[in-house]
């Protein structure tokens, strides 16, 4: 009976310190990089900001972000969130009062690297500059934005989520 | 002999195309020349760390438990690869997306830890360690410049145009994972053709 504890002690207790070595090895890292990648976030979100409105001024609603230029308001900006193909496809988009998108803008994606990531190039991304909201769909869908060959699903999940969002902004600030 | 430790995982042991290890990353990343890189310099990062770590205490962890082991120590060494990545190469760590996280089941590195480091010094795993990482980053990248010139028509690193575009048309085949496998094919099948009429002379 003793033997066998300690049989299985002599396996149990290196695997056990292994982990523990790990696991503080995890904790300081973790520790160490947070603030960097809080800092490194919302960096990315006050880039897009000014991709999206340059040189204007920004003030954080709840839902959205109001954009004002010499003290007049020039538009709306906000993040759409939505499901991709493989990942979450996180998007800030520019809309205009009148209901027109003015631009927008990927910030973090993980698609098919090659295929689903061309949502993220200008090709893809100009194309919803001007337009209105209820015509930001693919043009399979009775929309006007060309789907990227290849990569309908992330095109479909993109372009969905700016005009649902962008919906439900354009009501709110009315 | 040291010199062999590290030269023969980049041609005589290549982990691509000799050992055929690691494929799963080399399938997905190597649509672009520069992710291929990016993946390159985690594997290293990784396997370098694991194997010397490994190797540093591979009397002490017991036979039973060894792979459980192995797999804590490079599953840490990669959250810890990607938490820095995120912090203070934000672009890279985009671009690598879930990528990263796969370094963990890339077989080169338990395959390493299991038939090397576990057996051998620090200073020949470590040799070893960065023998193979080049392996494997001539063998990704070798395929992704093959993969992004046919599929794109162009070549183009962190934003510089290295071959400007020469086709309208590229084959949009070569950037999913058929064309992977065909030009893995290919590649094996030349350094074999090589091999054996090597040794017929």
């Amino acid at each position: 009976m003793g033997e066998e504890v300690k049989r299985i002690l002599g396996i149990a207790i290196p695997l056990i310190i292994v982990c523990i070595i790990s696991g503080v090895a995890l904790t300081a890292s973790y520790d160490l990089t947070k603030g960097r990648i809080a800092a490194v976030e919302q960096e990315k979100i006050t880039e897009s900001l000014a991709i999206i409105f340059p040189g204007a001024s920004f003030t954080e609603t709840n839902e959205y972000y109001s954009a004002t230029m010499g003290g007049e308001e020039i538009g709306y900006a906000f993040i759409s969130e939505g499901k991709g193909y493989s990942s979450t496809i996180k998007t800030m988009v520019g809309l205009y009062p009148n209901g027109t998108i003015s631009r927008i803008y990927v910030i973090s994606q993980s698609e098919t690297p090659g295929l689903g990531t061309m949502i993220a190039e200008p090709d893809f991304t100009n194309q919803f500059n001007g337009k209105r909201i209820e015509d930001v769909r693919l043009r399979q869908d009775g929309g006007v934005i060309d789907a990227i060959t290849g990569a309908t699903i992330s095109s479909r999940a993109i372009t969905d989520t700016v005009r649902e969002r962008a919906e439900v902004v354009m009501n709110e600030t009315r | 002999m040291k010199r062999d430790e590290l030269t023969k995982g980049v041609f005589k042991y290549n982990p691509i195309f000799y050992l055929v290890l690691g494929l799963c990353p080399l399938l997905a990343v190597s649509t672009r020349v520069d992710n291929a890189l990016g993946m390159s310099v985690g594997v290293f990062f990784v396997l370098v760390s694991s194997n010397v770590i490994i190797s540093l205490f591979r009397h002490w962890i017991p036979s039973q438990v060894r792979i459980p082991c192995f797999i804590v120590v490079i599953a840490s060494f990669v959250t810890i690869v990607e938490l820095f990545m995120h912090g203070y190469a934000p672009e890279l760590h985009g671009r690598l997306g879930i990528y990263l996280p796969l370094i963990v089941v890339n077989c080169i590195i338990l395959g390493r830890a299991e038939a090397f480091a576990s057996k051998k010094p620090v200073f020949n795993s470590f040799l070893d360690a960065i023998g193979m990482s080049i392996g494997f980053t001539l063998g990704i990248v070798g395929i992704a410049l093959c993969r992004e010139v046919l599929s794109t028509g162009k070549i183009a690193i962190f934003g510089y145009t290295l071959v400007p575009t020469f086709t309208q048309s590229p084959s949009v085949m070569m950037i999913l994972p058929p064309g992977a496998f065909l030009t893995i094919g290919i590649i094996m099948a030349l350094i074999n053709y090589r091999s054996i009429r090597k040794e017929g002379r």
